[in-house]
């Protein structure tokens, strides 16, 4: 065990100096709220700045929807309202030419002929491109008709703001299904990424020491086992160390009431149960797939051979994102239970039927024996092949020699 | 008690006999040179020994008991292919290194300390190895090897490609480290250093001992039926019916005689013929001589049984 730890200490520190480190863990993300942050705010920006006219002759219409734009939720513009006229028409197009000005664009309302018809809204943009401004304006003009007619028809002002109040379903009965999904789809995303960079990382640096060739010094002294479970914990707690960065980040972004300026109204908490599933799952997932990779590197000897083998890692996992559409409709069914307990796919599928239904303490304690053993049996089977691989050097290995050399050693 | 103590070992990889039948002993305080060309079975031989590979059949003792795990702690181990992390600096991986081997932190350090001063590397420590040159990273991994103050000293081919002055710097490092009760088994194929320093040797080919026993000892085994003169003057004495073979070189010819009694007769006959004698001297062959005609004869034998 001492060992096992001392891989994993050098392994951790030597990776947590390099420059690359640095640059995935506080630089890249960085970076990406720089890039969230800076759409939203120039996004923001764009509509509050947009100032627009109107044309009618309809006084009280135009005061509404002047209203509606300049002071409602979703717009702060500025109107200016004008009645109809030639002058008016060659002014605002004059003004809407003009490079330095403000105007955005004017809304030329023509009534139509037959007094029940709706009238017809002509909008002349600067910018064929200012959709913001076109969807507010269309959305103000929506609402104050919707309004004007409803007053037309004898309704109060409450009865009307009762009609038009948006409504929500209340799910809190049968479990948050929203956070449920957002954990099982965070945590989907975490483990492919994860697998994708730290899995391959810990094949990767077997195949290191096996080109500069260090591991006859290591294997002098210690067993194969040992230095390929070293590896695994050693990468594995890089890989935690900036996820666990990352997830901290986000936590305060989201904690910090940026996250409803973003527009995101944010799930709601999940549980302190869930978490610990969440962690638990994820610290299996993680075992098990940077353990196929550890098998991966044992089995190869250069990075080619390595990519040309990755598929092995994406296939389980693609295939237990496949058998969420089997786990999301029936969580509780016999096809739902038996792909969770696939050592595989238990830390994706087990995690995601604990976070949507009730599900019995027995099939998580199978779940997580059955991982361990998984785990074990990977790591015994890639000891092996890592032994008796880099003692022959330099060849390839076809299946049948590698069930051969399950035998030596 | 012998430190070393291999019994009948045999090992096949797949199809190919890497080492077959092989016995040695290796007494306490000695230097052992393992010989053998090319691909003979030496580095399997080594790997067997501290257990990196276990023998298909067959005994290693260490130490005086079977072998076993905890035995590795008391070996320090120079493979021939070398290798050390790239982007690590010297210290740090010298430390983990000793670490491994079970030295505690603080005491790694300090010895790697003392032992880049003693081979002149010292401003080597706080650098990447990327850095170093190949003799250097060289020296570093045979301190690596030494940092635990092993009692058994196994390296594979520690001379290959290190310059005289280095070289003979790390054979006096292994000879004091012998005077200081250390075993030490190298394996090489540079037979001047073999004959030189070794006092016990085992030669092997296609995996099979040839040879083996303390450098005395097998000397003796051979006549001394070996000659060289220096002339000048006439050459028609090597004519002579008593030389098996001679290698003639400009004023020099090195002779091999049919028997040890020959030479004082081919002497006399060179003298008669008015041929000038430089220098003249009788002398047992060489290891090299005795390498080359032992491995001739293991490749001979088996050719022939083959055929």
């Amino acid at each position: 065990m001492h060992n096992v730890w001392l891989i994993a200490k050098r392994e951790y520190f030597e990776r947590i100096r390099t420059k690359g480190f640095l640059i995935g863990t506080i630089v890249i993300p960085l970076i990406m709220a720089a890039l969230v942050f800076g759409s939203h705010y120039m996004a923001s920006r764009a509509k509050s700045e947009s100032h627009i006219a109107v044309v009618t002759t309809d006084a009280t219409f135009a005061a509404d929807l002047k209203r509606n734009l300049e002071s409602s939720k979703n717009s702060q513009m500025k109107v200016d309202v004008f009645a109809p006229s030639d002058a008016v028409r060659q002014s605002l197009d004059a003004q809407i030419k003009q490079k330095d000005g403000t105007l955005a664009g004017y809304l030329w309302v023509i009534p139509s002929p037959n007094p029940s018809d709706r009238p017809i809204y002509a909008y002349k943009a600067r910018s064929a491109g200012d959709i913001a401004t076109e969807s507010a304006l269309q959305d103000a003009i929506q609402t104050v008709t919707t309004r004007e007619r409803l007053l037309a028809h004898g309704l109060a002002n409450s009865d009307i703001d009762a009609l038009t109040t948006s409504i929500k379903l209340d799910t809190s009965a049968s479990g948050n299904t929203e956070a449920a999904f957002f954990t099982a789809y965070l945590l989907f995303f975490l483990m492919y990424m994860v697998i994708m960079l730290y899995g391959m990382n810990t094949a990767r640096s077997i195949i290191e020491e096996k080109s500069s060739r260090i591991f006859e010094v290591l294997l002098s002294t210690i067993r194969p086992e040992e230095l390929l479970a070293g590896k695994i914990l050693g990468v594995g707690a890089v890989g935690l160390t900036q996820i666990g960065v990352w997830m901290l980040v986000t936590f305060i972004i989201a904690n910090s009431g940026i996250s409803s300026m973003l527009g995101g109204a944010g799930h709601a908490p999940v549980s302190i149960q869930q978490i610990g599933f969440f962690v638990l799952y994820f610290i299996f997932g993680f075992l098990i797939y940077s353990s196929m990779a550890a098998a991966l590197g044992a089995m190869t000897n250069s990075e080619q051979e390595l990519q040309q083998l990755n598929m092995l890692l994406v296939i389980p996992l693609v295939f237990c994102f496949a058998m969420l559409t089997v786990v999301i409709p029936a969580p509780d069914s016999t096809a739902a239970r038996v792909v969770s307990l696939i050592p595989f796919c238990s830390p994706l599928l087990m995690n995601f039927r604990i976070s949507l239904t009730q599900v019995a303490p027995w099939e998580i304690w199978l779940s997580v024996v059955l991982m361990s053993l998984t785990i074990a049996a990977i790591l015994w089977f890639s000891s092996r092949i890592y032994r008796v691989g880099i003692l022959m050097y330099g060849k390839k290995p076809s299946i049948p020699e590698i069930l051969r050399w399950l035998k030596h050693s | 008690m012998p430190i070393v103590e291999l019994h009948n070992i045999r090992k096949v990889f797949d199809t190919k006999v890497a080492v077959e039948g092989l016995s040695l002993t290796i007494e306490p305080g000695t230097m052992f040179g393992l010989l053998g060309p090319n691909g003979s079975g030496k580095t399997s031989s080594i790997r067997m020994m501290i257990g990196m590979t276990v023998p298909d059949s067959g005994d290693v003792s260490l130490f005086g008991s079977p072998f076993n795990r905890t035995q590795l702690p008391r070996i320090g181990y120079l493979p021939e292919e070398r290798g050390l992390y790239k982007k690590m600096r010297v210290i740090d991986q010298l430390v983990f290194l000793g670490c491994l081997h079970g030295l505690a932190d603080n005491v790694a350090r300090r010895r790697a300390k003392s032992w880049c001063e003693r081979l002149q590397i010292k401003e080597a420590l706080p650098k990447k190895t990327e850095e170093l040159s190949k003799g250097m990273q060289q020296k570093i991994q045979f301190i690596a090897a030494l940092l635990h103050e092993p009692e058994l000293i196994i390296m594979d081919e520690p001379f290959t490609g290190l310059d005289p002055v280095n070289a003979a710097l790390l054979m006096d490092t292994l000879m004091t480290l012998r005077s200081e009760g250390r075993t030490i088994l190298f394996s090489t194929h540079r037979m001047d250093q073999v004959e030189k320093f070794c006092d016990g040797i085992a030669l092997i080919s296609r995996g099979r001992l040839v040879l083996s026993g303390s450098m005395r000892a097998i000397k003796s085994r051979y006549p001394r039926n070996r000659m060289q003169i220096a002339f000048t003057g006439s050459d028609s004495f090597l004519s002579n019916p008593a030389i098996l073979e001679a290698k003639n070189h400009p004023g020099v010819s090195e002779l091999t005689l049919t028997t040890e009694d020959e030479a004082q007769q081919v002497l006399a006959a060179a003298v008669a013929a008015g041929t000038v004698i430089n220098r003249f001297e009788i002398h047992e062959p060489s290891l090299e001589e005795i390498f080359i005609e032992e491995v001739k004869r293991s490749f001979g034998e088996t050719e022939a049984v083959e055929a």
